[in-house]
């Protein structure tokens, strides 16, 4: 039997019971939808994350000493030619800072915090979030600047201002307590407080004053586009023997185990959609199947062979998956479109720190998952009616033309 | 536990009101400048060279109010050890400070421990005193620009008010202190400024005896101003100075086992 025959009969069968087709055809519209839709959200609070990850002062790589980790003290520190540059083509490497950056007491006079004190070379920091962190007062100006930028959550612990002296302690490389005052350069706003409160930074020169040698405790290094961490980690770990060099899923484990349950995430949420979809399509075919006895009954008698039936049945099933996918998309698309701006998220914007995200959801569409969506819902569609078309095939021409 | 940074500190600041002796029985003269009266001040303990105190302190809130007893040695300026005798909860619990260095014994656990500096700097929480109130006292030589900014008299002393602004890069969080020392220096007073120079907390001498042959600052009181309901109190009950002490007092094994 020609198959432009059987196509025919199938998109006419669609057409002859047009409302329940309509029904059948939204619910696939909106669950498309609604799964594309979701899985942008999903993938743009993965991308979200994951970059802030990495612009908290990790970086894509980072170079330690091998106890830092351990025992994150100016002890474990080391140093650096004075005109190192990592060893990374251009194209790939967007930037890459050397810092100190050690444990610390922090005083004002009506309060007293830990904090992890930073010496960083502002010019290099336009890889993390201090690069376009808003500030009142102003930036630190260079690598010597003597005075500090601290969060803004901080200030308000410590109930300071702006041009205010500050008391840090911390340790020099010779293991006794170094103490210094400090005047506020300015406060940051990063996104999310855990920032604000943790990180304090001092040019690194004045820092290696401070603690006694011209030393670093690591060097962040930030890719560009789809890095290739792998190859150039080995690159950097043959070039500092006796330091090594982790990339930010081994620095931040957490962003990282979300970062691949978001990637489950996506798939799960699929399936929960498509399965609850699958039993509306299996019974809307098999209603079809059933009213069409006699007719199946029919064309079986005038000597349909029982593949045609079969095919016939999946084609119903492929046509009507395909405009829903199809439309569905379309919807999907175009939601993640008007919600391109991103979705404000502030009034959560505490619990949403927790998980490491700021308070703006951006949708990130990928090409990928509108492929895994359109891909998978057609072949759910063709097993979806593999049960109906089996009915179809079972269907007794002698039986069914006797009723 | 940390009750016993706060003794320390308060211990040496008392032996610091304790500076003048009335065996040198020195007093101020006009031509002293104002480091050199703030030094005489801090350096109390001239003369001293052991010291075995007996001590009260009373923390005082507007809700509840706590009092300790304890007894303290001190070798030199530097070496301390403080044991509390009161409340039993705390009887037994002891700190040892040998120059920089700084242990505490809790009893109940028969540990101690090595404080790192950080915790030393913090105040003991819901006392009044910090670590550094008292303790690094020099710091004032050092760090802070000194100068004398009023002579008064008062019961037949003369009454110098020091006004101390720390340098640019001191490890001071301070905006002023203002201190108020008695021709015999005693100090009476030291007033803790912020940086937008409005008093914080003062530390007042309130009472002023002879123990144990000298006379010094026996009762202190330290307020925040921004609560002044409560206050921390600290009150010397009874002193002997230049006893034979054992150097085995000021050891690790002798903070750990009680002894004496």
């Amino acid at each position: 039997m020609p198959l432009k025959l059987l196509v025919q009969l199938s998109a006419r069968n669609l057409t002859r019971h047009k409302r329940r087709n309509f029904m059948l055809l939204m619910a696939i519209c909106v669950a498309v939808a609604g799964v594309t839709f979701m899985n942008s959200l999903i993938r743009g609070f993965q991308y979200d994350m994951q970059e802030s990850a990495v612009a908290n002062l990790t970086g894509h790589l980072k170079i330690l000493d091998p106890g830092y980790l351990d025992d994150p003290s100016i002890q474990k520190s080391f140093e650096l030619a004075n005109d190192w540059q990592p060893d990374i083509a251009a194209e790939q490497l967007d930037g890459w800072a050397a810092r100190i950056r050690i444990p610390g007491v922090i005083m004002s006079e009506r309060e007293t915090r830990g904090i992890q004190f930073v010496g960083v070379d502002p010019a290099q920091e336009s890889i993390s979030f201090l690069g376009d962190a808003d500030y009142d007062g102003e930036p630190l100006r260079d690598a010597s600047d003597r005075r500090v930028i601290i969060g803004r959550a901080l200030a308000e612990q410590l109930e300071t201002k702006v041009g205010r002296r500050l008391v840090i302690i911390t340790q020099g490389v010779d293991g006794l307590n170094r103490e210094m005052g400090f005047r506020i350069a300015g406060f940051y706003d990063a996104e999310g407080t855990g920032l604000e409160k943790v990180f304090v930074f001092t040019g690194i020169k004045t820092l290696q004053e401070m603690v006694g040698a011209e030393v670093f405790t690591e060097v962040s290094i930030k890719l560009t586009g789809t890095p290739k961490e792998f190859s150039i980690k080995a690159v950097l770990s043959e070039f500092f023997t006796g330091l090594v060099v982790l990339d930010w899923k081994e620095l931040e484990p957490q962003a990282a185990a979300m970062f691949l349950f978001a990637d489950a995430a996506v798939f799960i949420w699929f399936l929960i959609m498509m399965g609850a979809l699958i039993f509306g399509l299996v019974n809307t075919l098999i209603t079809a199947v059933m009213e069409r006895v006699r007719e199946f009954g029919m064309l079986r008698a005038v000597g349909m062979r029982p593949g045609a039936v079969i095919v016939q049945v999946v084609l119903e099933s492929t046509f009507m998956m395909a405009l829903g996918v199809t439309i569905g998309l379309g919807i999907g698309v175009g939601l993640v479109l008007w919600a391109g701006e991103g979705i404000d998220l502030t009034q959560w914007a505490q619990g949403m720190e927790m998980a490491g995200m700021r308070s703006v959801l951006v949708p990130r569409l990928m090409a990928a998952d509108l492929i895994l969506v359109a891909g998978l819902s057609m072949v759910f569609g063709v097993l979806a009616s593999l049960y109906p078309a089996w009915r179809a095939v079972k269907i007794n021409p002698l039986e069914a033309l006797r009723r | 536990m940390r009750i016993s940074y706060l003794m320390v500190a308060v211990l040496l600041g008392l032996a610091s009101g304790a500076v003048q002796g009335q065996e040198t029985s020195a007093t101020a003269s006009d031509s002293m400048t104002a480091p050199e009266l703030l030094a005489a001040a801090m350096d109390l303990q001239s003369g001293i060279a052991t010291s075995y105190t007996e001590a009260i302190m009373v923390v005082h809130r507007p809700d509840w109010e706590r009092t300790s007893t304890m007894v303290v040695w001190t070798r030199g300026r530097e070496d301390v050890l403080i044991r509390f005798t009161a409340p039993a909860k705390d009887a037994g619990n002891a700190t040892l400070k040998l120059a920089e260095k700084m242990w505490t014994y809790t009893s109940k656990l028969n540990r101690s421990i090595r404080l790192p500096y950080s915790l030393m700097s913090q105040s003991w929480g819901g006392s009044d005193f910090s670590y550094n109130d008292l303790s690094r006292t020099d710091i004032l030589l050092r760090e802070y620009d000194l100068s004398i900014i009023e002579r008064n008299q008062v019961d037949g002393h003369t009454v110098y008010v020091i006004e101390a602004i720390p340098y640019e890069n001191a490890p001071v969080v301070w905006g002023k202190e203002v201190l108020v020392i008695r021709d015999d220096f005693v100090l009476l007073k030291q007033t803790f400024y912020d940086q937008d120079m409005e008093p914080l907390k003062v530390m007042e001498t309130t009472e002023i005896k002879e123990l144990g042959g000298r006379v010094f600052g026996t009762k202190l009181r330290m307020v925040k101003l921004e609560s002044p309901e409560s206050y921390t109190e600290f009150q010397t009950l009874k002193a002997e100075f230049d006893l034979e002490l054992d150097d085995r007092l000021f050891t690790l094994f002798s903070l750990q086992s009680g002894a004496r």
